[in-house]
């Protein structure tokens, strides 16, 4: 259970978040939603441990671990560009974290990885031979092995093409509930959000304007924000994708 | 797609002209020359050159004095990037930095090496300091610290420009994986930066190996191949065959040099994008760094700092009182000040003409679909490759009893030529960058495809415009090696005079002119740098 604080953030004196206070509990797939420059990159990080937040709390399972540093907090982030290292192949970058600590994986749970993944014929592959898809989950194992407390997802879907985004979200769905594992996805795409988490974080200019199940924001949004920004947009595509099948396929 | 036209072919013409004249044909020349005792053919020339003992020690000095300089050079140049680029060290530390080591760039090499005659030498500032000549300056230690003070600038802008597009979040990756900070250097600094840490050697390794200012200055007795091959041109004794297998001799290195540096490029990777993320702070990592960057800077700092005591005090180095004297007495001199203006004619020259033509070979190249048009890429690595020192030999053998012999013409075109590539690289650079249907655009908006280049791609290339003005402009105002041997007396120009001033020792003239020098490219490059600055500013603006 990872528990935000009265979290703020301002740099000199533009205030980026403001006052946040959430609860997620574990094994939890959590979405914070909204748009550029709402401050939801920021959380991640301080969440992370990269930056300090100007005042707040983060407690993780009943401990305080705002002054821990990034590596003693034992969280993970998968990048959206994925930041493999080029110059290693699929498999070097599998195991390149495994290789600093004497974390006992034997060849065989190393292998699960790659098998609940689907990795297997990829593993000799350099980096740049890689589709997308594939990038993403040589990039998942990499952080996967490390048994990250919890994992951090950046803009997970935005640099896939379309067709493989729903086998993605499938996936992370899957890992989320394999491992029990409390997993944070920042994104903008509300879509993408109340399909893909079990609660949504909707940020506005440094406030949490709404935090809920996808239900609960869709069925009663709390603001106007929550209904121009979020149900808005998805209103339209609904209305688009009605048009283009008809009423009774709904 | 883009059609070729007859513009394009009408541009491209006088340009593949101008390289056969100025580049191929003169280097064939010499090349031919280098077989022939009268009209004879004959390899006789290179088996005495190979014979002869001084040339063979030249030949190994230079290689040695320059192998010393470069592997010091790429480490300074390497942890002062890493300084700027991976510390979280004070930005005003990182500027001072960024500037302290290249201001040297905006002076001539021969200057380097009274400067450090000043420093080190008997009656030097530091010798005066301790008592006593910490060690000889000429010769060897004088070679090995000129050249490290000439391609620190060189090696630092290279290193620094890489490591800026080293996607820092690989920092992130590193520690969030729990590396010790060896293993994290190696994958996220060193093993990027291979490609361009060996460039940098090589790069550094040619420069000094074909470097004639520093040599000239600080050499002594010091055999270097440089000093060699001016001796046998316009030493007392005339060996023009001697000259020619010599520059041939220098070729090889250079040679060898471009060969090795595009194998290196396998080595290169680049990132896709360019994440930024903020660094971790680290005390004792920042602080090392931020005193080493502070002694480098002091250091050439302090061996520069001669230069601007010397020629205001009135007789270094018993009377230190402050005087104009030496600063009117040139002013004063026809001679001094009519070389000074020659300098400018030739800088002014070679920068407008230089920028043409690059920036002309660079759009066919880029943006035409020209045939041919990739002979421009083979025209830019061998000016890349041929040192100044050997194209202007090469020059004076073509060139000897034409008209152009001794006139402004011969030595601009030898400065376009010599510093072709950098300009041409980034003017190349910016080209691909912008969007690849501007001309098919325009083309549909009905315009001819001269026009589109006026009004489209120049308007949008700038700044990029101006850093190769500034770029040609410096480089014709310092160069030595290029047109020492091209300059005749009504054609003299600072650098070179610089290096007559010597046997009269006038160090005082030397060091006037220099801070003329300095003075006049500090304006250009400021200028270009305000002007580009600024334009982009207002642009963004009106955006």
């Amino acid at each position: 259970m990872l528990e935000l604080k009265n979290i703020s953030k301002s740099y000199k004196n533009k205030k980026v978040l403001v006052d946040i206070n959430v609860t997620i509990e574990s094994g939890e797939i959590i979405s914070l939603l909204g748009p550029s420059g709402c401050g939801k990159t920021t959380l991640l990080n301080i969440i992370l441990g990269l930056v300090d937040p100007t005042a707040g709390q983060l407690v993780y399972n009943g401990q305080d671990i705002s002054k821990q540093s990034m590596q003693e907090r034992g969280f993970n982030i998968v990048f959206q560009d994925f930041a493999l290292f080029p110059h290693l192949n699929a498999y070097d970058n599998i195991v390149y974290g495994l290789k600093n600590r004497n974390l006992q994986m034997s060849k065989e749970e190393i292998q699960e990885y790659i098998d609940f993944l689907e990795l297997a014929p990829h593993l000799h592959k350099k980096i740049h031979e890689l589709s997308g898809g594939q990038k993403q989950r040589v990039s998942i194992a990499r952080t996967l092995v490390m048994q990250p407390k919890i994992l951090l997802l950046d803009e997970p879907l935005s640099a896939l093409d379309g067709v493989i985004k729903e086998s993605i979200k499938e996936r992370i769905k899957s890992i989320a509930s394999e491992f029990n594992l409390t997993t944070i996805i920042v994104t903008h795409d509300p879509e993408e959000a109340l399909t893909l988490s079990d609660k949504v974080m909707i940020i506005n200019e440094g406030t949490v304007a709404q935090f809920g199940t996808p239900h609960e924001i869709v069925t009663a949004p709390k603001n106007q924000f929550v209904e121009d920004f979020i149900l808005r947009q998805l209103q339209i595509k609904r209305h688009n994708i009605y048009q283009l099948f008809g009423e009774t396929y709904a | 797609m883009l059609k070729t036209n007859k513009m394009m072919k009408l541009i491209f013409l006088p340009i593949l002209l101008f390289f056969l004249f100025f580049l191929i044909v003169p280097l064939l020349y010499m090349f031919w020359q280098s077989f022939k005792i009268g009209h004879v053919v004959t390899t006789q020339n290179y088996i005495e050159a190979l014979q002869s003992i001084e040339i063979r020690e030249a030949f190994t000095n230079s290689f040695k004095v320059s192998f010393v300089a470069s592997v010091i050079t790429t480490v300074l140049a390497f942890l002062l990037a890493y300084a700027v680029h991976f510390t979280t060290m004070h930005r005003h530390t990182k500027k001072l930095v960024q500037i302290g080591i290249t201001l040297p760039m905006l002076l001539p090499t021969i200057t380097y090496g009274f400067v450090l005659i000043y420093t080190f030498g008997n009656q030097g500032i530091l010798t005066k300091l301790v008592g006593q000549p910490l060690f000889t300056i000429y010769g060897y230690n004088g070679l090995v610290i000129g050249y490290v003070l000439y391609t620190l600038p060189v090696a630092f802008i290279l290193m620094q420009n890489s490591m800026q597009y080293i996607d820092k979040r690989f920092l992130l990756v590193s520690m969030l994986m729990h590396d010790h900070s060896m293993r994290r250097f190696y994958h996220t600094v060193f093993r990027p930066m291979l490609g361009t840490v060996g460039g940098a050697f090589i790069l550094t390794f040619v420069l000094s190996f074909t470097d004639f200012g520093i040599p000239a200055s600080v050499g002594g007795n010091y055999r270097v191949i440089a000093t060699e091959l001016y001796q046998a041109m316009l030493g007392s004794i005339v060996h023009f065959e001697r000259g020619a297998v010599i520059s041939v001799f220098m070729l090889v290195p250079a040679v060898l040099g471009v060969v090795i540096l595009t194998i290196l490029e396998r080595f290169n990777f680049q990132y896709k994008q360019v994440g930024q993320s903020e660094l971790v702070k680290h005390r004792l990592r920042d602080g090392l760094f931020t005193i080493y960057s502070i002694l480098c800077v002091t250091v050439v700092g302090i061996i520069f700092s001669t230069m601007f005591i010397v020629p205001f005090t009135k007789g270094y180095p018993y009377d230190f009182s402050f005087t104009l004297e030496h600063v009117q007495n040139v002013l004063a001199e026809k001679d001094l000040t009519k070389v000074y203006i020659n300098s400018l004619i030739v800088a002014v020259l070679t920068a407008i003409f230089g920028v043409g033509i690059t920036f002309m070979s660079a759009l066919l190249n880029a943006r035409t679909p020209l045939k041919g048009r990739k002979s421009l890429d083979v025209a830019s690595m061998m000016t890349n490759t041929v040192p100044g020192m050997v194209l202007g030999l090469s020059y004076l053998f073509f060139f000897n009893g034409s008209s152009l012999k001794g006139t402004f013409l011969i030595i601009i075109a030898c400065n376009i030529v010599h510093f072709f590539t950098t300009p041409y690289l980034m003017a190349k650079n910016s080209l691909q960058k912008m969007d690849p249907t501007w001309e098919v655009t325009a083309e549909l908006l009905k315009d001819s495809w001269l026009k589109t280049v006026i009004r489209i791609i120049l308007p949008n290339i700038r700044p990029t415009i101006y850093q190769m003005f500034s770029y040609y402009f410096l480089n014709a105002m310092v160069t030595v090696s290029g047109v020492i041997f091209l300059v005749s007396t009504k054609t003299m120009l600072v650098s070179t005079r610089i290096k007559e001033l010597q046997h009269f020792a006038k160090y005082t003239d030397i060091f006037v002119l220099s801070i003329f020098i300095l003075c006049t490219n500090l304006i250009v490059k400021l200028g270009c740098d305000y002007i580009a600055a600024h334009k982009e500013k207002t642009e963004e603006i009106s955006k």
